[in-house]
């Protein structure tokens, strides 16, 4: 009997804990609630989804990416390839006595999904204007897919032996830019690239399809290496498909990229013919670009 | 008789329980205000840079206030009062989109953190002139997952049956383990100045004030 009794007894106690338990995990749950998300509280508004993005600035090294800017922004980008090889050592200072071949840019967004840029390069003094829009951004299972279409116009108003408004100083392009980014740390893409035109000095103006592939591993939330490389098409174009690699750091408003290349020319007419040099160490050009984001 | 009395002890811990955490929920006669979602709201954050001073700005805050008995202007109980606000941190707009995702990706890390939040009671209240009111919100302010306890002056003005309500205060990013970047384009002020100027209108229709 005392032994039932004693159960009994342990029996109420631990019912009554649990209970009690109970009651306390209820004032409990009603007090954390109140903390975090009152009762009284119903949300209307649900967190903002951002927009997908994979690479960060508008262009990997030459090669566009799908990344446009927000309504409103300005973009500010200038741009250098050094003529002497890096190999020429401390004699051209590794290229940094130059002389060098630049370009200055100037890109507005009228609307998110759309970029519009002018840029100068003074390689044959060609002017290039042309407009982005991304058309396609998708979460495709664990991957965004982000789609953009470029077009463009440029003129050289400096080619050899030819009037400056010659007709056939004039080149059209036109470029699709898909992009991916893996593992949230590695965007890769491809851009394949019609150019009409392709060399100037050609009596008659020929098209070509060009395959441009880069691709950009951030290493930390603001230090990334990228790469990329151009293949050229039908044999119009020059000997060498060009590549470059380099480091690329970005601020708040800005992108520092660094990088070596083997080919000289900046705007997409140009840049996207090929190259005169092979991808060699020996020949390789150091190159910059700065851009500088605005908002008015 | 054990039996009964078992069941008597248990019955009365049960009952004890269900009225104790019924309790929680007996609504308060008194006065409810929310944030009116359709009114230009504005929740700005200014940081101190050396290259440049930049803002960011939403209009993307909701919550309620509540005073207990006539409310703002009459008898009420601070006590008894409660509010709870919060702003959806990824649609703060700096101008820049990039430093727009630095912010959220970088520092607010808005995946983990959506949300930044103030809930507490009002611990003071004077009216200042018909209409117009001087208030001290003590509770606790949410950002980046860490919460702090914080007293906030705002100030109150009737707008009809509505309310304009202002506050301005500081944060401290390293009390709210929010990173501060180092290098020298990035490097931005510990303390950020905020400012919220947002409406609030009655609850179901009421008449506020």
């Amino acid at each position: 009997m005392a032994g039932k009794g004693y159960k009994r007894m342990l029996h109420d106690r631990i019912f009554g804990v649990l209970i009690l338990l109970a009651t306390g995990l209820s004032f409990g749950f009603s007090a954390s609630a109140a903390q975090d998300q009152p009762r009284r509280f119903e949300r209307r508004i649900e967190a903002t989804r951002p927009p997908l993005t994979a690479f960060h600035s508008t262009q990997a090294i030459n090669l566009p990416t799908a990344e446009t800017l927000g309504r409103g922004e300005w973009q500010f980008e200038i741009a250098h390839r050094f003529l002497p090889a890096v190999s020429e050592g401390s004699d051209a200072f590794w290229g940094l006595d130059g002389p060098v071949n630049m370009r200055l840019g100037l890109g507005f967004a009228p609307l998110d999904q759309l970029l519009v840029t002018i840029a100068r390069s003074n390689f044959m003094n060609n002017w290039d204007l042309q407009a982005k829009l991304r058309v396609l951004e998708q979460q495709a299972g664990p991957l965004p897919l982000l789609l953009a279409v470029q077009g463009g116009v440029a003129w050289s108003s400096e080619v050899p032996e030819r009037d400056s408004g010659d007709p056939g100083n004039f080149q059209y392009y036109g470029q699709l830019i898909l992009n991916t980014l893996v593992a949230d740390r590695l965007a890769v893409g491809i851009v394949p690239s019609y150019l009409y035109n392709v060399l100037l000095d050609r009596i008659d103006p020929v098209q070509d399809l060009f395959w441009g592939f880069h691709g950009q591993l951030f290493l930390t939330d603001i230090f990334s290496v990228a790469a990329e490389w151009s293949v050229g098409g039908n044999g119009a174009e020059l000997e060498h498909d060009a590549g470059s690699f380099g480091l690329e750091l970005e601020t708040g408003g800005h992108f520092f990229k660094v990088f070596l290349t083997n080919s000289v020319r900046l705007n997409p007419s140009q840049f996207l013919v090929g190259t005169d040099l092979p991808f060699e160490p020996d020949e390789w050009r150091l190159g910059f670009a700065i851009t500088r984001l605005l908002h008015f | 008789m054990r039996r009964k009395s078992h069941l008597g002890f248990s019955s009365t811990l049960l009952l004890a329980g269900v009225v104790a955490g019924a309790g929680a929920f007996v609504p308060l006669e008194g006065q409810e205000y929310r944030v009116d979602l359709e009114r230009e709201n504005r929740i700005r954050f200014v940081s101190d840079a050396p290259l440049e001073d930049f803002e960011g700005v939403t209009d993307r805050i909701d919550g309620f206030l509540f005073l207990e008995g006539e409310g703002l202007g009459g008898e009420t109980d601070l006590t008894s009062s409660e509010f709870y606000f919060e702003v959806d941190l990824a649609s703060l707009d700096t101008g820049i989109g990039l430093r727009n995702r630095h912010m959220r990706n970088n520092y607010l890390e808005t995946d983990e953190f959506p949300f930044t939040s103030f809930a507490g009671r009002v611990t003071g209240l004077t009216q200042e002139s018909p209409g117009r009111f001087q208030a001290i919100a003590g509770g606790t302010f949410s950002v980046h997952g860490i919460e702090r306890e914080r007293s906030i002056g705002c100030s109150a003005e009737a707008m009809g049956a509505d309310l304009r309500v202002r506050c301005a205060f500081q944060v401290v990013l390293s009390d709210h383990d929010i990173p501060i970047p180092k290098l020298m384009f990035m490097k931005i002020d510990e303390v950020m100045e905020l400012d919220l100027d947002f409406f609030l209108s009655p609850a179901d229709g009421g008449e506020g004030l």
